[in-house]
């Protein structure tokens, strides 16, 4: 793997707070997997560590980001403009596993669209997408990805069902067909009500996870989440994750 | 040389440089018995820096050389163990188990843990206790051994000098430096008092003593790396190299080679690079590429001329 020097060719302001950027890089990545990420050296003396970022899509060479400003490093990165010259390690950490004979059910919660993305690119044929935000300005995270009205909430009834996704998918459970299998990505909170609901018909699920992170390599074991592993419970997002099986990970 | 804890378990980083490309690996540190760590959040951002509390997650000795010690001797790669107790027979009990092989070179023993003996005063603290262990351990490993000393102390070089005269073979400078972070968006809804954990009108709760796991306070208390601590460092390392006849290893900070090069003249014989990887995984390589520019450019043929060119 290299760190590739990339380019911004965009860095724009999708609605209040989420950004989309789009990096140039100077050489190819390997082979994405969804769900990977990207440690991304924000161009700013002032921040130290890198950031991880989903890579939402990638490219003839180019890959994308969405993300929400939290912080001084995604606010340093917004205000980058254009043709600012950037570093980029990855593709990195362990993807989505998408099985044969299940019914591929996405469930993004607010920024957490920008983990599932590249999946729903590849199963979109045969799966379903449930996307669940505070208000219907942040259905401008969608970008192409298409919904029927019944897959779309927002919290504030803006648009679509009026609640958080977790909600909109307990009404829906009957429409996932045969053998649902689940793939999530969004606040912590989010994961918890999804184990709660999924667990009476131990409908198999991975999440992807974020974690404040310092390497994104697992050189320094930062990044880690609590499993159920007795032997190591302590697994790192960037290496075991940031995608884990949710009946694996202790929340 | 990596610091300790700074790459992973080695093979982490094969998939950007092998790890023949050190002059020795220094392992994690590594415990007789696996342990946890601490439970996230684990590391902080810093100006320049960062604090990280990871607590010493290791899958203990027995894991280690069944499945990551291969990988060195494959690499034809030295190694160095860094190892720790929380009571004096871990350490000793630790240090024994190891076989010698030609592939360690040495033992680094952390002496920057919390004793929980002796109320969680970390043992690096105070020369009689570094003396004793490193006594102990010297007598039961053929292994040479080398101390790796925390800053947290008022002389280090009283600190180093016990450690030699107690048998150690070489001294690392510096380990991290004990810090705290507080995120003021806490205080959102409250106020300072209540940010210490006490009612208002209460006084505010005392920090927690040394060896705590985790403090009362709302924010972060974890060991301070990178380029804020070099100056530090290569203070110790000046004070130290005078004072002792062993080895000293220089680490805290270091970025490029021309921060070694400062390392080798206040009197480094070896340096660690450590949180510099974290930013830049290549920063290994590429002061090794740097050193050898370095080297050309000033018809040098061996570092070991810079060693200690800054005592007049």
């Amino acid at each position: 793997m290299h760190d590739i020097e990339g380019v911004i060719r965009e860095n724009l302001p999708l609605c209040q707070s989420f950004y989309r950027c789009k990096i140039e890089l100077a050489r190819p990545m390997d082979k994405v997997i969804p769900g990977q990420f990207i440690m991304l050296k924000v161009p700013s003396a002032e921040i130290f560590f890198r950031r991880p970022f989903s890579i939402y899509d990638y490219g003839k060479r180019t890959v994308t980001i969405l993300y929400k400003t939290v912080g001084k490093g995604t606010r340093a990165l917004a205000s980058a403009p254009r043709k600012e010259r950037v570093m980029v390690l990855g593709p990195l950490g362990h993807g989505f596993e998408v099985h044969r004979g299940y019914t591929p059910v996405l469930v993004a919660g607010g920024i957490g669209i920008a983990g599932l993305r590249l999946l729903w690119k590849q199963v979109k044929k045969k799966g379903c997408f449930f996307y669940g935000c505070s208000t219907d300005d942040e259905f401008a995270l969608l970008g192409k990805i298409t919904l029927q009205q019944p897959r779309v909430c927002t919290l504030d009834g803006s648009a679509g069902f009026c609640g958080n996704v977790i909600q909109l998918l307990e009404q829906s459970l009957h429409l996932l067909g045969e053998r649902p299998y689940v793939y999530a990505c969004g606040p912590q909170p989010m994961f918890a009500s999804l184990k709660g609901l999924l667990a009476e018909k131990r409908i198999p699920c991975q999440v992807l996870v974020e974690e404040r992170m310092a390497c994104g390599l697992g050189l320094c074991f930062g990044c880690v989440r609590k499993t159920l592993d007795d032997r190591e419970p302590y697994k790192r997002a960037c290496v075991e994750g940031p995608v884990f099986d949710l009946w694996q990970i202790s929340l | 040389m990596n610091g300790s804890g700074t790459l992973g378990y080695g093979r982490e980083i094969e998939s950007l440089w092998s790890v023949d490309t050190l002059g020795a690996y220094v392992t994690k540190g590594l415990s007789l018995k696996p342990h946890h760590g601490n439970p996230p959040p684990r590391v902080w951002e810093e100006r320049q820096g960062m604090l990280n509390s990871i607590g010493l997650q290791n899958v203990g000795l027995e894991r280690f050389f069944a499945e990551y010690f291969p990988l060195f001797k494959e690499r034809n790669t030295p190694i160095v163990i860094n190892f720790f107790g929380f009571v004096d027979e871990e350490y000793i009990e630790c240090a024994a188990s190891i076989r010698p092989d030609p592939f360690i070179v040495a033992l680094e023993i952390n002496l920057s843990c919390p004793n929980v003996t002796k109320g969680g005063i970390c043992m690096g603290k105070e020369a009689q206790s570094v003396f004793s262990i490193i006594e102990r351990v010297k007598r039961r490993t053929p292994i040479p051994l080398v101390a790796k000393l925390t800053p947290e102390v008022a002389d280090i070089v009283e600190i180093a000098q016990a450690a030699v005269s107690a048998g150690a073979d070489g001294i690392t400078l510096i380990n991290t430096m004990p810090g705290i972070a507080i995120d003021f968006r806490t205080l959102s809804g409250g106020n300072l008092s209540s940010a210490h954990g006490a009612r208002e009108g209460e006084a505010p709760a005392a920090l927690p003593r040394e060896g705590a796991t985790r403090a009362p306070l709302i924010g972060f208390r974890g060991g301070l790396s990178g380029p804020p601590l070099k100056p530090i460092a290569l203070k110790a390392v000046a004070d130290v190299s005078r004072a002792v006849r062993v080895p000293v290893i220089g680490a805290g900070g270091i970025t490029d080679h021309e921060d070694v090069i400062q390392f080798l003249m206040a009197g480094a014989q070896a340096v660690q690079v450590g949180t510099a990887t974290f930013i830049d995984p290549f920063a290994i390589p590429k002061i090794l590429a740097g050193l050898g520019a370095y080297m050309d450019e000033h018809g040098l043929s061996r570092l070991e001329s810079l060693v200690g060119a800054a005592h007049a």
